[in-house]
């Protein structure tokens, strides 16, 4: 196959010239080594092994569930060992950071004490819930599982994008994406040590069971899903299994007088100790959020008050993900663990501050404008991308709220050799490492690769046609 | 085991045996048919009448034709008696439960799903029609072998054979009613009939051979209705099936309140008497059967699927 060379952004695998990079040499030699028939039977390969393991995301439409294939790309996608190291340490201080600031808000409040964080950004944001005041859960850690969006910029470096602190999806895909490869690439494991990623689950049950109360023995940990008709119900069920542990509905909990959750099984009652619930905070238990929710169980809150059954993530912590506090986390890394920031951040404008806003009015055409309490990708304007009338349109908006805008400058993220039809050509890229953090903290080898499948387009979700590839932590270059 | 699961990997199964059954009572009635000289042949309507979808057919349809009436079994996924919808709702439950059921299960339930929607006109012409049931009973026959052959006998398994026994219970007992009650109806005016008439019953029930071994070559009413009521040996028969519930509840947890309630059905079925009965005796004791069988499934939701708070 014909490689090309990048010369407009950093790409994963080949450098300026078209070579392979550190690490990634041997994929590189061997894609060169194919013809376009044998990469197709390479893709075929792959999209079976997606069929037969029964890998779907689900799509809600027409009042129906419709099951998609997930969608993956057969050329892995290569980072060495040495640079990961790195990360992973600035990742796992970032949850460190995150930690602390969130059980800070909900207790003492320094940090909005002394003005490191401005007040009100944090006790006005929708995301505070009054509920979570003096609550202190176990090791003080509320955000236990956490995925970071991290991208590369022109030069390379990583980045933090945003952290999702609530309940990130995508890594089930990142397990599966490995096993795919196994079946499709088996020739490319020999001899090159791969860092491994289906550990996750029971990293995962460790963590969860290191959070149970008191010193219950065996607790009895569930994940409880809003449902079969969640986008990332497959997920669920994944994790459920893949920890043996059972997968709930909220009709399948109950909370007692004394603040006990229990589960319906046939046999007879059975406690419950540590919930991973995958249910937003505002469906969680209609005695407190809202009331209309049938997703949620009544008196979850109370149990979680009085310590009687953990919650994870714990609710709240998304006080922590908002786009205006994100600009603040290096801040909250200096404040609270006294080191310097060892991932950068996206540089951040705050509308909510006058100069910020005056930049960004005067540049918003080369700016991308979010809102800062939606996710998803919701109502933001890319300036390069978009018309005058639209920028204009965005800059009036800003100026009646500027409270609830930030701007960032367009980022050139990295590519990778991706298989397009019969040609390899440069698709951008992001990765979603996963963060654990108990008792003790742990980061995945790697994590969810999206790749924006269309040509230029910087959008990787898979229900707007993003794929994936499998990610490769690989040890030492051979 | 959670209770929401195992209420619907009961339901799985009980709709399975539903769609295997009606894909059987369909068949065996098309073969009857060609079986009798034309202007004699019973009505089409029987079908309608033992899954009891009078009502549901009348809203889609207005003459009680063949093709009307298959085009409702085969091809409506919307109306409850038909063979798509119960595939549906089998596969839905299999869906949200798809760990506790052996690995192939759900692919084989797939592909029956994925069956009916590419064939939802097979119900028009006769040829069709039988190749049609004749796929959706052996892949409902592979279902059930496989969870025989790599099932593991835990509770998921137990709940599985709950609901495959219930359901073919009642489905033995609604055949006897209405074909019955059918076939009373015309005593003496289609005398030269009637043999075949009770043969095309039993087929349906799969149970020609096993009658002939147990009770022998010719069949009459009253010892029909004794064997498929009363059999000890024959796996359709509605004690053979109580006799099974029995078994499997005892391998449950905490089901003692639950096989008094079979044991009393049990011991009625042992009472009863065909010869003695006339045909409305004959309906009523039906009826109350089956009524008794709804109180089973009433008692099966509370010891073991409730969810509010006991």
């Amino acid at each position: 196959m014909k490689l090309y060379t990048p010369r407009t952004n950093y790409d994963d695998l080949l450098t300026k010239k078209g070579y392979a990079r550190r690490g990634a040499s041997r994929i590189v030699r061997w894609l060169r080594s194919k013809s376009p028939d044998v990469m197709k039977r390479y893709r075929d390969a792959a999209e079976l092994a997606v069929k037969e393991m029964g890998i779907s995301f689900t799509v809600y439409s027409n009042g129906s569930n419709i099951d998609r294939s997930w969608p993956v790309d057969v050329i892995p996608r290569v980072i060495s060992a040495a640079e990961w190291k790195r990360i992973s340490r600035g990742l796992a201080q970032r949850s460190r950071a995150l930690n602390k600031f969130i059980h800070d808000v909900y207790n003492r409040r320094r940090i909005l004490a002394e003005d490191v964080v401005p007040p009100d950004l944090v006790l006005e944001s929708p995301n505070y819930q009054k509920a979570c005041f003096n609550v202190v859960p176990k090791f003080e850690a509320w955000a236990h599982i956490c995925g970071t969006d991290l991208v590369r910029d022109q030069r390379g470096t990583f980045h933090v994008l945003e952290d999702n602190l609530r309940v990130p999806s995508g890594v089930s895909y990142m397990i599966e994406n490995r096993e795919i490869a196994k079946r499709t690439l088996p020739e490319l494991f020999a001899n090159q040590s791969i860092l491994p990623v289906d550990d996750y689950c029971s990293n995962l049950f460790q963590m969860l069971v290191s959070l149970a109360p008191g010193d219950r023995r065996k607790p009895c940990v569930v994940v409880l899903t809003p449902g079969i008709f969640n986008s990332a119900y497959y997920e669920h069920a994944y994790l459920a299994q893949g920890m043996g542990v059972e997968l709930v509905e909220a009709g399948d909990l109950f909370v007692t007088d004394d603040n006990e959750v229990f589960m319906h099984t046939v046999e007879k009652e059975q406690r419950v100790d540590v919930i991973y619930r995958r249910i937003n905070d505002d469906f969680l238990d209609p005695e407190v959020f809202k009331k209309e929710s049938v997703l949620g169980v009544p008196g979850l809150m109370r149990s979680w008050k009085a310590g009687k059954v953990a919650l994870a993530n714990a609710p709240g912590a998304g006080v922590a993900d908002d786009k205006a506090i994100y600009a603040f986390v290096p801040a909250m890394i200096r404040y609270y663990l006294k080191e310097e920031p060892l991932l950068p951040n996206v540089k951040t404008y705050l509308c909510r501050n006058k100069p910020d806003l005056d930049y960004v009015l005067n540049n918003i055409t080369k700016l991308v404008v979010k809102p800062v309490n939606e996710s998803g990708g919701y109502g933001i304007l890319v300036g390069p991308h978009s018309s005058a009338s639209e920028c204009s349109r965005f800059a009036s908006l800003i100026e009646a709220d500027p409270e609830n805008y930030i701007a960032q400058p367009t980022l050139t993220l990295s590519t990778a050799p991706t298989l397009i039809d019969e040609s390899i050509q440069p698709r951008h890229l992001d990765l979603r490492p996963f963060i654990l953090k108990g008792k003790k903290t742990w980061v995945t080898s790697g994590g969810l690769t999206r790749v924006a499948l269309r040509e230029g387009s910087l959008v990787v979700n898979s229900s707007q046609g993003g794929g994936s590839k499998d990610t490769w932590i690989i040890e030492a270059d051979s | 085991m959670l209770s929401r699961v195992a209420e619907s990997v009961y339901w799985a199964a009980r709709y399975l045996e539903r769609v295997e059954n009606v894909a059987r009572l369909v068949r065996s009635y098309n073969h009857l048919i060609m079986d009798i000289p034309v202007g004699s042949e019973p009505s089409w309507s029987v079908l309608v009448d033992i899954l009891e979808a009078k009502d549901q057919f009348y809203k889609i349809f207005r003459k009680e034709t063949e093709k009307n009436v298959h085009s409702l079994l085969m091809g409506k996924e919307h109306a409850s008696c038909s063979i798509p919808f119960s595939i549906n709702q089998a596969r839905e439950n299999v869906r949200i439960t798809r760990d506790v059921f052996p690995e192939e299960a759900w692919e084989h339930i797939n592909e029956l799903h994925l069956y009916t929607i590419g064939n939802r006109s097979a119900a028009t012409s006769r040829r069709n029609r039988l190749l049609y049931l004749e796929e959706i009973i052996q892949t409902c026959r592979a279902f059930a072998g496989l969870m025989q052959s790599t099932a593991s006998r835990d509770n998921t398994y137990g709940f599985y054979k709950l609901g495959q026994f219930i359901e073919r219970a009642d489905m033995t007992a609604r055949i006897v009613n209405v074909g019955a009650g059918d076939v009373l109806d015309r005593e003496g005016e289609f005398f030269a009939i009637d043999p075949l008439l009770w043969g095309a019953l039993l087929q349906a029930l799969s149970g020609r051979s096993a009658y002939r071994r147990e009770i022998g070559p010719i069949v009459d009413k009253d010892s029909f209705i004794d064997f498929v009521f009363k059999s000890r040996n024959f796996p359709r028969s509605v004690f053979f099936c109580l006799n099974e519930l029995r078994r499997y509840i005892g391998l449950l947890p905490g089901g003692d309140d639950t096989v008094n309630s079979v044991d009393r059905i049990r011991r009625r079925l042992r009472r009863f008497n065909s010869d003695r009965k006339s045909r409305e005796g004959l309906n009523l004791f039906i009826d109350s059967l089956q009524s008794s069988l709804i109180m089973l499934d009433d008692d099966f939701r509370s010891c073991w699927f409730q969810r509010s708070m006991r």
